[in-house]
């Protein structure tokens, strides 16, 4: 614990000290100006890495806001007198307001139309920026004085200083924030949006609310920038901007701090870089070196392919060639970054930073902070009391699709405290009925009450709100995660502190008491052994076990278990007809699609049989097998030798 | 007619198969069951090609087949109707036959009179796919989705099938068809390795059978041996 903390906040706050200490130690101004504008970099990409890296859409609009925010805290300064604190704070405000405004129709949109409304954003900015010649004083250019902080004239030095503390909280907050349920909320929302909603947990809004404050972050970067270089012109935040920020961000290592601080680096360094010959040759050279060292490393192991390995040898080979032949860099500058982005992106889709992160965690095994123990089950699921009373009512529901009536007229009451099954053929309508009911597909009609109160349709997110929980057939599982966070991720009611005090770190509390409480339930599925373990790595069958326990996370009323014992072999499907017991035992009430009709004999208390879209029998277990048409339509000649109905092994 | 020789193969860095042997004879039926995570999966598609074995043999038909393309092996005679079925959602089911048809069949014209044989044949043995030719393979049940996979594996002409889990997610009735559908080809001399959780039903079919545990083959024999097995009974039979 003490190990890792002073490794991973030592390394950090030697980094500061560091860059603070330069300056006492450096008197050129060249150097200074750098090292001023590394910083407000940083704290640029580190917004930008919000959308970029953790939701991972294309971003092209941070050039644009830190134009915003430079002229927002410019105007305020040169016009009104505002102090620098202020403005500041005023930029940012700026920033996050409009961030917001453009996420909110934008984010509905995914991938390239994405990027092209936030690459439309920028154009707008910059016209705008240029004709209100009255405010911005247009492509004359606009010139802002370095107002003195609380009586105290900024010298470069000091005004540098500032800038790293900036940098050093915003860091700090980030890191609070994304350690937290927001950072696998974001997580969650990139792996599967369909289960984030499922688990009450907006997609939606996480998403505008990551973008408005990354965009925030931009605004704060773009009032240094204007007191930074005391003139301002549209044409400066525009399209080459846009795309070196970009290159900075997936140089350095998306969804990483570190890596928003080298990309910061390269960006602020990178032309002078190139003016620099000597200094170049060695950099092209160490990166020949390094792309050698990843690709044989990668080919002996088996862990990428031939052209991942070779294509970044090649590509930083003629990196070195052409330092040496061509003495010219500067002309070249677009041929050279093009190169090295191949590079990056073929060699380390990870970026530099991904790529050091693997090696490092290699190098010093940091054990994780160990598990607290876990809560008691009563405390996380407290059995609920259940008198009989109808739970869910679906009156009279239609879906559907085109022509095609998945679901044509059902009826269905679903008594509180009952495991209610939900059998038929494929394609019967089963799946479209609980789709409708939680809220993935919007009813064509019908009505759907949840304990007599109407239920939200059409809204996974809502319904999840009211109290409907579901596993999903084709398992939804956060792949990126462990098991202990994908079920902490669901967790009802958990987190409740506001967002200031989560980014001032005052968290950890309501942190440990998640993790007590997703233990617990990973306990009554018999996962608590593989909490740490990363989802792709669980197999199959344990997967199917997560699901439910993220479900019950959601401490729901109701439980929909779509399939559970699907592709189970025997002596899992056994295990699960307990796990089942036992949630039911507290009170949950359940309805269970399943085709194992052993499973469903021995655990439901009514069957609903369903066949082209509507209700063909329901009844007692027992009952409903020996129904002619349940018969004729789902269970088959039971005189049939290989019929599983019969020949499927006998659970419980 | 498909030797595997001390396959192993994983994903990453983890080593899912550890040294696993079986063989299937031409014309006859081979279960491979055992418990999920066991590497049933893993051991097809590292037979297919999908995964490149680390060490190990795979013998198709004489030729040795390892670490060749996915695609290479298909067209060296293996058909693979993938767990989950996998059909191409967008088109249409004859479509999706045609594509199984893909490496014996001229790419511009005539294409269609020459499957046509092939096409009656599936047909023949799924009528509801005929119903349903020109419906996109989206669209259509469950039931009717395995069937396509494995209408499009027969119209590879394989020498060898791989069938992975075929009854997963399948109303019994449904599940019943598609085991009456194996005899059927069995009976026709197809050669063919199914992975089945429904393992009393996959031991009536075939003749031969494994039982995978972690990686490898813990007990083989006839399915007459198996169903004597104690060991077996207790953890698959149930």
């Amino acid at each position: 614990m003490l190990k890792r903390l002073l490794l991973v906040r030592g390394t950090e706050f030697l980094l500061f000290a560091l860059l603070a200490a330069i300056p006492l130690a450096v008197q050129s101004p060249y150097a200074l100006g750098l090292l001023t504008l590394l910083a407000i970099y940083g704290i640029l990409l580190i917004g930008l890495d919000v959308t970029v890296g953790y939701l991972g859409q294309v971003n092209l609009a941070q050039a644009a806001f830190l134009g915003i925010g430079a002229y927002t805290a410019g105007i305020l300064t040169t016009r009104w007198g505002v102090g620098l604190p202020m403005a500041v704070l005023a930029a940012g405000a700026v920033c996050t307001v409009l961030g917001a405004l453009l996420a909110l129709p934008s984010l509905r949109l995914e991938g390239p139309q994405f990027a092209l409304a936030t690459l439309s954003f920028l154009a707008l900015t910059t016209t705008v920026l240029t004709e209100v010649e009255w405010l911005t004083a247009g492509s004359q250019g606009l010139s802002v004085d370095r107002p003195p902080l609380f009586g105290v004239a900024l010298t470069p030095r000091l005004f540098f200083w500032l800038c790293l503390l900036v940098l050093a909280v915003v860091w700090m907050a980030m890191r609070n924030l994304l350690s937290g349920q927001w950072g696998r909320a974001f997580e969650a929302l990139r792996d599967s949006p369909i289960a984030t909603d499922a688990m009450g947990v907006g997609t939606y809004r996480h998403k505008v609310a990551a973008f408005a404050f990354g965009s925030g972050l931009g605004g704060v970067a773009g009032a240094l920038y204007a007191y930074n270089f005391q003139y301002l012109q549209p044409q400066s935040y525009v399209y080459e901007l846009t795309v070196v920020l970009l290159l900075g961000v997936v140089l350095g290592g998306r969804k990483s701090l570190w890596g928003a601080f080298v990309g910061a680096t390269l960006v602020a360094l990178l032309p002078n870089l190139l003016s620099n010959l000597l200094l170049f040759r060695a950099f092209a050279a160490v990166g020949f070196a390094m792309a050698l060292f990843a690709g044989v490393r990668g080919l002996r192991r088996r862990a990428a392919g031939r052209f991942q390995a070779l294509a970044p040898v090649v590509a930083t080979g003629a990196l070195v060639l052409g330092s040496f032949l061509e003495k010219n860099t500067e002309d070249w500058r677009k041929a050279i970054f093009a190169l090295m982005l191949f590079s990056v992106v073929v060699g380390l889709p990870e970026g530099l930073m991904g790529f050091a992160a693997g090696a490092l965690a290699r190098l010093f095994r940091v054990a994780p902070p160990p598990l607290p123990p876990a809560a008691a089950l009563d405390a996380v699921l407290p059995p609920r009391a259940t008198r009989g009373e109808p739970l869910l009512e679906v009156r009279a529901l239609h879906r559907h699709f085109g022509g095609v009536r998945a679901v044509d007229g059902v009826d269905l009451t679903v008594t509180a405290g009952t495991i209610h099954g939900l059998i038929g053929p494929n394609g019967s309508g089963k799946s479209t009925l609980v789709n409708v009911v939680s809220g993935l597909y919007t009813p064509t009609s019908g009505e759907l009450l949840l304990r007599g109160a109407p239920l939200p349709r059409g809204s996974l997110f809502k319904a999840a709100r009211a109290g409907v929980a579901r596993t999903f057939q084709n398992l939804q599982l956060f792949t990126g995660m462990t098991t202990l966070e994908n079920v902490m991720v669901a967790l009802r009611g958990a987190y409740r502190l506001p967002l200031p005090l989560v980014l001032a770190g005052l968290g950890r509390g309501e942190e440990r008491r998640a993790q007590a409480e997703a233990l617990a339930l990973l306990e009554l599925v018999g996962l608590d052994g593989e909490a740490r373990t990363p989802v792709k790595d669980l197999t199959y069958g344990a997967q199917r076990f997560l699901e439910m326990a993220r479900a019950l996370a959601r401490k729901p009323e109701l439980l929909i278990l779509d399939e559970p014992a699907a592709g189970l072999a025997h002596p899992d499907v056994v295990r699960q007809v307990e796990v089942i017991r036992s949630i039911h035992a507290r009170g949950v009430t359940i309805v269970l699609i399943e085709h194992h009709m052993d499973v469903v004999t021995s655990l439901c208390d009514v069957v609903t049989v369903l066949d082209g879209g509507r209700v063909i029998a329901e009844g007692k277990p027992g009952d409903v097998k020996r129904h002619p048409k349940v018969i004729a339509a789902y269970l088959g000649t039971t005189a049939d030798e290989a019929g599983p109905a019969e020949g499927a092994p006998a659970a419980g | 007619m498909l030797i595997v020789k001390e396959l192993h193969a994983g994903y990453g860095l983890s080593e899912v198969l550890v040294g696993t042997s079986l063989a299937v004879k031409r014309g006859t039926v081979v279960a491979l069951i055992g418990a999920n995570g066991a590497g049933k999966t893993t051991t097809m598609r590292a037979i297919s090609g999908l995964i490149t074995p680390t060490r190990g043999e795979v013998v198709l038909d004489g030729q040795a087949v390892t670490g060749l393309e996915a695609a290479a092996v298909a067209r060296l005679g293996l058909a693979h109707s993938p767990e989950g079925r996998k059909v191409f959602a967008p088109l249409s089911a004859e479509d999706n036959l045609l594509l199984g048809a893909f490496p014996w069949l001229p790419r511009f014209f005539g294409f269609r009179k020459k499957a046509a044989g092939d096409l009656a044949r599936v047909y023949d043995l799924f009528p509801r796919l005929a119903e349903r030719r020109h419906q996109l393979a989206g669209t259509l049940s469950g039931g009717e989705q395995q069937m396509l996979a494995i209408g499009r594996a027969l119209m590879a002409r394989p020498k060898v099938m791989l069938l992975d889990e075929p009854s997963m997610g399948l109303a019994p009735v449904i599940v019943q068809e598609v085991f009456r559908t194996i005899r059927r080809l069995k009976a026709e001399g197809m050669t063919m390795l199914l992975v089945e959780q429904f393992a009393r039903a996959a031991l009536e079919v075939a003749d031969h059978a494994y039982v995978m545990e972690r990686g490898r083959i813990v007990v083989e024999g006839t399915p007459a041996e198996l169903s004597r097995d104690e060991r077996v009974l207790a953890a698959y039979l149930g």
